[in-house]
């Protein structure tokens, strides 16, 4: 089992579970307000807000899970989630009038630390570097655990 | 809401934030301490939950501003203990960083909630 793929929960795996699971909460929590609450003020905005939510809860679980499949499904979710963030990010700049208030990726996330904008690189690199485990690359990393 | 149950929890989540950082410097585990703090930041986080739905009604600001006051109350209990665990499982330092990101959010969820209580003096 040299080349398994290592786990994408244990070690730094662990930490981007929690933070998606984090973000996952929160986006879904904010989708639902927005949706129930006022929806009519920017359709577009909130209907991208929870397809964000859903990408977040998509990836979180895929993460924890790590098998084979959840690893292609989480490559997926991870990917859309880079596109989106960068794509509604430039134009909550660009049509301001389409995004009157904070959603998760609106401004590159800055609502939220920038974090959605950050989180979906170390997700697409954590899934490359445990995507295999040469025996030269255990060896290196010297995890006990791994 | 109350302030100093608050401060309380601001401390605590601080402490808890500073313990995992410490940890996660010399790769040590989860240990009585951590478990301690993050104890107490529980016992804070419940009864503001217990508080906060109290006084919903009190609640300054829209429907909107109740319903994320409300959502966040019902929401911060459930950090601790599900950070605790995912911590136990991990035993490696990274497991400090599950507590630290939950410590944080506790600490800024925290504070939104004073502040939307504060909204309307």
């Amino acid at each position: 089992m040299a080349d398994a793929p290592r786990s994408t929960r244990s070690g730094p795996g662990i930490v981007l579970v929690a933070v998606y699971g984090l973000l996952a909460l929160a986006a879904t929590g904010r989708s639902v307000l927005q949706i129930t609450e006022y929806f009519s003020r920017a359709p577009l905005a909130y209907v991208l807000s929870a397809l964000a939510a859903v990408i977040y809860v998509v990836a979180t679980i895929a993460l924890a899970r790590g098998d084979r499949t959840s690893r292609r499904v989480a490559t997926t979710a991870i990917t859309i989630e880079l596109a989106g963030v960068l794509v509604v990010g430039l134009a909550s700049y660009l049509a301001t009038d389409a995004f009157p208030d904070k959603t998760v990726w609106s401004h590159f996330g800055s609502g939220y630390g920038y974090v959605p904008l950050v989180l979906p690189v170390l997700g697409l690199l954590w899934l490359r570097r445990t995507a295999s485990r040469p025996a030269s690359t255990a060896q290196a990393a010297g995890d006990p655990t791994g | 809401m109350l302030f100093p149950l608050t401060v309380v929890v601001l401390a605590g989540a601080v402490a808890l934030l500073a313990i995992a950082g410490w940890y996660a410097a010399r790769t040590r585990l989860v240990d009585d301490r951590l478990l301690l703090v993050a104890a107490v930041v529980e016992l804070g986080v419940l009864v503001q939950a217990a508080v906060a739905l109290a006084h919903l009604g009190s609640v300054p600001g829209d429907d909107a501003e109740t319903a994320t006051f409300a959502a966040y109350a019902i929401t911060l209990p459930f950090l601790p203990p599900v950070a605790v665990f995912l911590a136990l499982k991990e035993k490696t330092r990274w497991s400090m960083g599950v507590v630290a990101v939950a410590a944080f959010a506790v600490a800024v969820m925290t504070a939104r909630l004073q502040q939307i209580w504060n909204l309307h003096g």
